[in-house]
């Protein structure tokens, strides 16, 4: 298996909105991630696997870590979807607290409001 | 002619007259133009009578004797006049009337609760209107309602500097409220249960969002029609049934690599790719 990233990477540009070169290559770990995500837990359960002969495991450790960079879910990071900024991003809206806000203020989040109390 | 009781009736023509404007003008060509022997005892009758005799009298006296009268007098009149006469004379539609009232409800029989559903909204009106509209259209459905009750609100606070950059001391609060409201239908038929949920995603209103549980209840001895019918799904799910465990010929020494190493995942990897 190469170690390319280029191999996650779609021929046409598979985004739209605000684009980024680090929300693209976010986007194309979650993919990477979605897809392997079988063989990454098959590899898995014959490490834990005690019953299993030892070098069988030892093989299964081998080429789980020899799998690509951008198969490991810990690679995925949240990233703002209108700036493309990974922090303090909010969960509930997928957006930057800057961009959050912005679009506060505008009115563009429904039900959100200016809060005193 | 100019008695007392007369005149209090022209008063009352005169009131009449104006909101129902079309309607003369629809009528003028049906109505004799001179009044009948009848009406003319009504108009000389006291004017305690009823509402109905009254815009007789208005109909028959009121084109021929007022018509002098008008220009001194002021030709629209006040709304509460307005709507008084057609408190009078004409009423709208039970069914239009009913909107202006409490909504109408079914009494449940035995309170088995069928059907919760909850709104929720962002602003008290919409949910408020969307929650009335459900009780009145579950009342043509023949369904008792118990409801709306007001469930706790969901509030969301965010707090976040001002700045895009660093400046912490200076921030601002931002919340969002969720307005909840329960409206739970009580032993109604299942069948319009479902045709009174389906009306209200139809003409589901703007920025309220709906959620329903539905129960669905069953004689006693439901485990007998289970067990009977049992079999029949048995044979549906043979097919399936088959393919679970492992076979036979699968146990000679066939290890995980060669699996993960197959055409299959082989082709997985370079579809990605």
């Amino acid at each position: 298996m190469s170690k390319m990233a280029s191999m996650f990477r779609p021929k046409k540009l598979d985004l739209s909105g605000f684009v980024n070169t680090r929300l693209i290559r976010d986007h194309n770990k979650r993919n990477a991630v979605e897809q392997t995500e079988p063989e990454r837990q098959a590899l898995r359960y014959m490490i834990r696997n005690t019953s299993l002969p030892q070098r069988v495991r030892a093989q299964a450790q081998l080429q789980l870590s020899q799998m690509h960079a951008y198969t490991r879910p810990t690679q995925i990071k949240n990233r703002c979807v209108a700036s493309g900024t990974a922090r303090a991003v909010f969960r509930d809206f997928r957006i930057n607290r800057f961009q959050f806000r912005m679009q506060a203020l505008a009115g563009e989040l429904p039900g959100v409001k200016k809060a005193s109390w | 002619m100019f008695s007392n009781p007369t005149r209090s009736l022209l008063g009352a023509g005169r009131r009449l007259r104006v909101p129902l404007s079309a309607r003369w003008q629809s009528t003028t060509p049906v109505q004799p133009s001179a009044p009948s022997p009848a009406q003319e005892t009504k108009t000389a009758s006291p004017a305690k009578s009823v509402p109905i005799l009254e815009a007789n009298a208005a109909k028959s006296t009121g084109p021929a004797n007022t018509e002098p009268e008008l220009p001194s007098e002021q030709r629209v009149k006040e709304w509460s006049e307005r709507m008084g006469a057609l408190d009078n004379n004409a009423r709208l539609p039970r069914s239009v009337q009913a909107v202006y009232m409490r909504p109408l409800r079914r009494k449940a029989e035995h309170g088995l609760p069928v059907c919760d559903l909850q709104l929720r909204s962002y602003s008290v009106e919409n949910v408020e209107f969307f929650a009335d509209f459900a009780i009145r259209a579950a009342y043509y459905l023949n369904l008792p309602v118990s409801g709306p009750v007001p469930l706790p609100r969901i509030v969301e606070r965010w707090t976040v500097p001002r700045s895009n950059f660093v400046h912490k001391k200076s921030q601002e609060n931002f919340e969002r409220i969720t307005l909840r409201r329960l409206i739970q239908i009580k032993d109604g038929n299942p069948q319009s249960v479902q045709a009174w949920l389906a009306f209200l995603r139809k003409h589901a209103f703007y920025g309220v969002g709906m959620k329903a549980n539905v129960w669905e209840h069953e004689s006693l001895d439901v485990g007998k029609a289970m067990d009977q019918s049992a079999t029949e799904v048995q044979k549906t799910l043979e097919p399936h049934l088959a393919q679970f465990g492992q076979r036979e010929d699968n146990s000679a020494g066939n290890n995980m690599f060669d699996v993960l190493d197959s055409d299959r995942f082989a082709e997985r990897k370079s579809a990605r790719a």
